[in-house]
């Protein structure tokens, strides 16, 4: 057993800043699997997944001095970052199959068509809240937090005003929240 | 402003969901520091997100812990020189340093017995330290050997916990008599392939195993079906995860209420509308 199970974030943060072996253990002991998850909803190429895995961490590990503890957890802070990374990942894939196959049109149509195969087929033997919530709600928060789409293209996309897509998304986020406080 | 309209809009939601422009983002978190409301509400969003992250983590291969700790310091050893401080030039002030000469050291003839014992002591001195740097390089080894223990018995602790988990779950599941056991075996000639389908019909549960299936190539997924009235519906696509943990059962997110068949095929990732090359097939 290791001496020390868990640390609270003000001690995680300290340790990190320190950067060593043990660090990062634990750092990855504990949240490569998250990150890991978050990453994979987004880009579904285990290859890929985990080159934006090693790339997060990096990012995390050179940052650190960059978080602040005021703006919100670590955890959401890392959780971003992984996102984030993922994201532009995704884009940049996006980017060049548009370039690649069609003129001009829009990257929404690529990050459409890749989200209708993942609508269209649960994977099975992941355990999934969201996949709960009823799909004009799922498809909300999917656009959104695993895609990168800001309300405005969510609402163009789906055609629906905007208006709908953000009481949608509040309304996906209660039902979120409700499960997870079960 | 009124905080409550302001919380139910749904634009702390978006916030969290990354769904704002720049300049939307920059003005709820002006908001933000105006309204300590606004802040604990963002949090309880964050919360659920981070639960909602840790209840779809995925083990990332065992591989990658190594590989992420070479890349970071590879990047720490180029950065390195960037980084380091040249040295500080004396300080200019001081008078030109004194030059003391040294005494010829012909003058004095040491005596052999004196000599004989700067020999001894050097030679007493190489010694203790080659014995304390062996027992130092021992130690060492030692620890770097319990560290490497602790880590392998932490690792499958934690493999230990997750098939109790698995076990638990199994034992429920196979207790329901109303559970149907279908054996799909290999639908291709000289390729030994079995699956397996616990389905309660009752429930429209089902649960799948995969059981010696090889891992699909590169960009392909295995898809679960089931025959409903001689027409192939599908189940959803299987995680390569699934495969690589053979034997573990997995509970199927759709309701299936009807069927004559269960099939597992081989399609391109992401999954097909229609099968392509199946694997293994059993009837119920």
């Amino acid at each position: 057993m290791p001496p020390v199970l868990t640390y609270s974030e003000e001690e995680l943060i300290a340790l990190l800043r320190q950067q060593s072996r043990e660090a990062f253990n634990y750092l990855y002991a504990n949240y490569s699997a998250g990150l890991y998850g978050v990453i994979r909803k987004v880009i579904s190429d285990e290859q890929t997944a985990q080159d934006v895995l090693q790339d997060v961490f990096v990012k995390i590990w050179n940052n650190i001095e960059q978080y602040n503890p005021g703006k919100g957890r670590i955890y959401t802070w890392m959780i971003n970052i992984a996102r984030n990374a993922a994201i532009d990942k995704l884009r940049s894939k996006g980017e060049i199959m548009k370039s690649k196959i069609h003129g001009g049109e829009e990257v929404v149509y690529n990050a459409q068509k890749d989200l209708k195969t993942e609508v269209a087929t649960d994977t099975i033997g992941l355990k999934d809240a969201v996949a709960e919530l009823k799909p004009e709600y799922q498809v909300i928060v999917n656009l959104a937090y695993y895609k990168g789409f800001t309300m405005d293209e969510i609402a163009k996309t789906l055609e629906i005003p905007l208006g709908t897509v953000k009481t949608r998304m509040r309304h996906a986020m209660q039902l979120l929240r409700q499960f997870y406080n079960k | 402003m009124n905080i409550q309209e302001y919380i139910e809009s749904g634009i702390l939601e978006a916030y969290v969901l990354g769904a704002l422009t720049e300049q939307e983002r920059a003005s709820v978190e002006a908001d933000m520091a105006l309204y300590p409301e606004l802040t604990r509400e963002v949090e309880a969003i964050e919360e659920a997100m981070q639960l909602h992250a840790d209840n779809t983590s995925v083990a990332p291969p065992a591989f990658m812990q190594e590989q992420i700790w070479n890349a970071i310091q590879s990047q720490a050893k180029t950065e390195e020189p960037a980084n380091r401080v040249e040295p500080l030039p004396m300080s200019r002030e001081t008078e030109e340093p004194k030059v003391i000469a040294f005494e010829s050291p012909k003058q004095l003839p040491k005596p052999a017995w004196q000599r004989a014992a700067v020999w001894a002591a050097i030679l007493v001195s190489v010694g203790t330290n080659f014995i304390l740097l062996s027992q130092r390089n021992k130690t060492n080894q030692d620890y770097k050997a319990l560290a490497a223990k602790v880590d392998s018995m932490n690792s499958s602790q934690s493999q230990m916990l997750a098939k109790v988990e698995a076990y638990d779950h199994e034992r429920a599941m196979l207790a329901d008599t109303a559970m149907k056991t279908v054996i799909m075996r290999s639908a291709q000639a000289g390729k030994q392939m079995t699956g397996m389908v616990f389905w309660s019909k009752a429930k429209g549960e089902s649960y799948v195993a995969i059981h010696n299936m090889p891992m699909p190539p590169q960009g392909k997924q295995y898809q679960l079906w089931v025959i409903q009235d001689g027409k192939p519906v599908s189940m959803g696509v299987i995680d390569n995860q699934l495969v690589a943990n053979a034997g573990t059962m997995y509970k199927v997110p759709m309701t299936v209420t009807a069927g004559q068949a269960f099939a597992i095929s081989l399609e391109k990732e992401g999954g097909n509308p229609t099968p392509t090359e199946v694997m293994v097939v059993g009837a119920i």
